[in-house]
């Protein structure tokens, strides 16, 4: 099977250049257009159809650093996107308690209609997603060795639940604007 | 996609949410998240003498399906003893909710709740009666 790596004619890397991604990306999306296809031809234009839609996956994967690095770990064996609770993303009941403090803190502060306090969280969140990433990267870098994987793996779950927190931030952002 | 009517039903009306204290001995708290989601859960069970679930609070931030699994399950494990609580399986719940497959993770966070919160539960009554944890119950609870 292609990876969205190879699909953009990419090395398997945590560092890429986003503007040669998305340059690639055009590129081979005007190739695959299902319009440029020979007229008449129903099949040419399913797979053109389907080949689109494959890098538009692919661009949007690798494009963001974190979805990045999450499929980076899954096409080394580690599953995030299919993980359960006490799978290889297990994290220390601190970091779990730390994030259920701090969307507590988010929900109340969306009752109250408290936008400063939103955004008040959403910059300490942004400077640790920060940090955290910048860890990711580093030991991403040393894959495939072993030790880079189960240093990476709590790295990119942590991520996760920032990613998660965002999104609210961003919901609530969007209701206070509507 | 649809959630099922008993998954509607429970996410408007959540029941047993809330905080107990998690200091208090016969208090078991259970912290579970699901990294592909990003979603956190607390499951807290208060458990009297005879071992038996007096009282269950939970407190989920998630989907609808995350929200219905905890509020389902606190209902079911009151009024049940420690060992029935821990042979629920997310197949019930799941089964119960009508979860569809995307949203099976959901009920393992539950289930995976009430273990954590019964293995806290057993860590702090064997630290109060100054036994070894049971090795039988691993938890995450057990490194503190």
């Amino acid at each position: 099977m292609t990876d969205h790596f190879q699909r953009l004619g990419l090395k398997a890397h945590v560092d890429l250049d986003v503007a040669a991604l998305e340059a690639r990306h055009r590129e081979l999306a005007l190739v695959h257009h299902p319009d440029r296809q020979t007229p008449g031809d129903a099949k040419a234009r399913l797979r053109a159809a389907e080949e689109t839609a494959s890098l538009n996956e692919a661009l949007k994967t690798l494009k963001d650093p974190v979805r990045r690095g999450v499929y980076l770990l899954k096409l080394h064996g580690v599953d995030l996107e299919k993980d359960e609770a006490g799978g290889s993303g297990k994290l220390p009941q601190g970091f779990l308690a730390e994030i259920l403090d701090l969307r507590e803190a988010l929900e109340d502060a969306r009752a109250a209609k408290d936008l400063e306090k939103v955004q008040t969280l959403a910059r300490q969140i942004h400077e640790r997603q920060a940090g955290t990433l910048e860890s990711a990267r580093a030991a991403l870098r040393r894959l495939p060795a072993a030790d880079a994987i189960a240093a990476a793996t709590p790295l990119l779950a942590q991520l996760k639940y920032f990613t998660r927190f965002l999104e609210e931030v961003d919901a609530i952002e969007e209701e206070a604007l509507g | 996609m649809a959630y099922s009517e008993k998954v509607v039903e429970h996410y408007e009306n959540p029941r047993n949410v809330g905080t107990l204290d998690k200091n208090d001995p016969n208090v078991g708290t259970g912290l579970v998240g699901a990294p592909a989601c990003g979603d956190v859960m607390r499951l807290q069970l208060k458990i009297n003498d005879s071992g038996v679930i007096e009282d269950a609070k939970f407190k989920t931030f998630g989907c609808g399906s995350a929200i219905a699994s905890s509020s389902l399950v606190t209902e079911w494990v009151k009024g049940k003893t420690v060992d029935e609580a821990g042979t629920i399986t997310n197949q019930q719940v799941a089964k119960e909710l009508a979860l569809p497959p995307v949203k099976i993770h959901c009920s393992v966070l539950a289930e995976d709740a009430i273990k954590a919160a019964i293995a806290d539960f057993k860590a702090k009554r064997a630290a109060r009666t100054g036994q070894a944890a049971a090795p039988s119950a691993p938890s995450p609870q057990l490194h503190k």
